[in-house]
């Protein structure tokens, strides 16, 4: 008797992705042309320390190679997860910056100054390094009152249960001509992440 | 069909099944996934990573499916345990480095590290040796009928 050779699954379906319409994140989240053939989508919790990486190692690098060139268009999606105490706080101070037109300045804080506020919660006195005085009372304003100031986060986590997120930071490239979703687990180095941006834009 | 045939055909299709599942599992991810798994354990410079992200998951498929087919079962089986005892000595390197490490060894999302993944890679390199040491006895009927007129 000889082994039996088993009908393999169907290896037609290499490729997981899946095509879904996903909810569009604020203007202030997005950068990058909208006729952009690529999306890369970025999952991150403020007091993951991965994402705090991803964003000063790679993100800049994306920004300077392949958003600013009109190739991929970035996202910023919030996913604070349960076990970090401060990371919906500070997703809520971005957010309020970004009403301000002073997103990408207060990310940049609240990554940087990571070890500090992860400590002792003191998020609004690193963003108050910062941002003018006036702008961060307004801030402090849209934080305590804004009741909708959580509505792109929980759009946000609803997508990225949607995509099946398990970890932060996670990276879901969107082919933006068929809707296709690929999702990448984990804090990309920028070669490996250039080298497949790369493939998928010469694929067109 | 004798008591060790049997053994060694269940062992030689549970031995094929791992790395059907392990290749399949880790093609129908994009490769970065995977190379990124590699990435995480220190130990291949950035510049091999794709390429071995990309041929390896094809590789431990094509293996399985030899296995499985029983052609050329010795040197396939041979090959498995090979590449079984590599990957255990890296898992062993990394938990003793305390590495964090995401192992992809059946695709994203496994759980970390640990005593039960360490024992469960360990089970999967027995098995493997265990094929490998009856194949070239002569308990497979291709080992006996091909390989050995070879």
């Amino acid at each position: 008797m000889r082994p039996i050779l088993f009908l393999l699954p169907a290896l037609a379906l290499f490729a997981q992705t899946h095509k879904a319409a996903s909810p569009a994140a604020a203007n202030f989240k997005v950068a990058g042309s909208p006729t952009a053939p690529l999306t890369l989508e970025v999952y991150a919790d403020y007091e993951c320390p991965h994402c705090m990486h991803f964003y000063q190692d790679v993100v800049p690098l994306v920004i300077d190679q392949y958003v600013k060139t009109g190739k991929v268009r970035l996202v910023h999606r919030d996913f604070p997860l349960q076990g970090h105490q401060y990371a919906r706080i500070a997703a809520k101070y971005a957010n309020a910056a970004g009403q301000l037109g002073m997103y990408d300045v207060v990310v940049n804080q609240i990554f940087k100054t990571q070890g500090e506020w992860s400590q002792n919660g003191n998020i609004d006195g690193e963003v108050a390094k910062v941002v003018p005085p006036g702008t961060m009372q307004k801030i402090r304003e849209l934080v305590k009152s804004d009741t909708h100031l959580d509505d792109t986060v929980n759009a946000d986590m609803a997508q990225g249960t949607s995509d099946r997120l398990n970890q932060t930071p996670t990276l879901v490239i969107v082919n933006n001509k068929t809707g296709n979703r690929q999702k990448i687990d984990g804090p990309l180095p920028f070669g490996i992440l250039k080298s497949y941006l790369d493939q998928l834009l010469a694929k067109g | 069909m004798k008591l060790k045939q049997v053994l060694f055909l269940i062992g030689q299709v549970i031995l094929a099944g791992i790395f059907i599942v392990a290749g399949y599992a880790k093609i129908r991810e994009p490769w970065p996934q995977f190379a990124l798994s590699l990435y995480s354990f220190k130990l291949l410079p950035e510049s091999s990573l794709e390429p071995i992200a990309r041929t390896l998951p094809w590789c431990e498929l094509a293996l399985g499916i030899a296995i499985l087919s029983g052609i050329l079962l010795r040197w396939s089986a041979l090959i498995a345990s090979v590449l079984l005892t590599v990957f255990f000595a890296v898992l062993i390197r990394s938990y003793a480095m305390g590495l964090e490490v995401d192992c992809g060894c059946f695709g994203s999302g496994e759980t970390s590290l640990g005593p039960l993944r360490l024992a469960e890679e360990a089970a999967m390199l027995a098995l493997a040796v265990a094929v490998t040491v009856a194949a070239f006895r002569g308990y497979g009927f291709r080992s006996r009928t091909l390989e050995s007129h070879a």
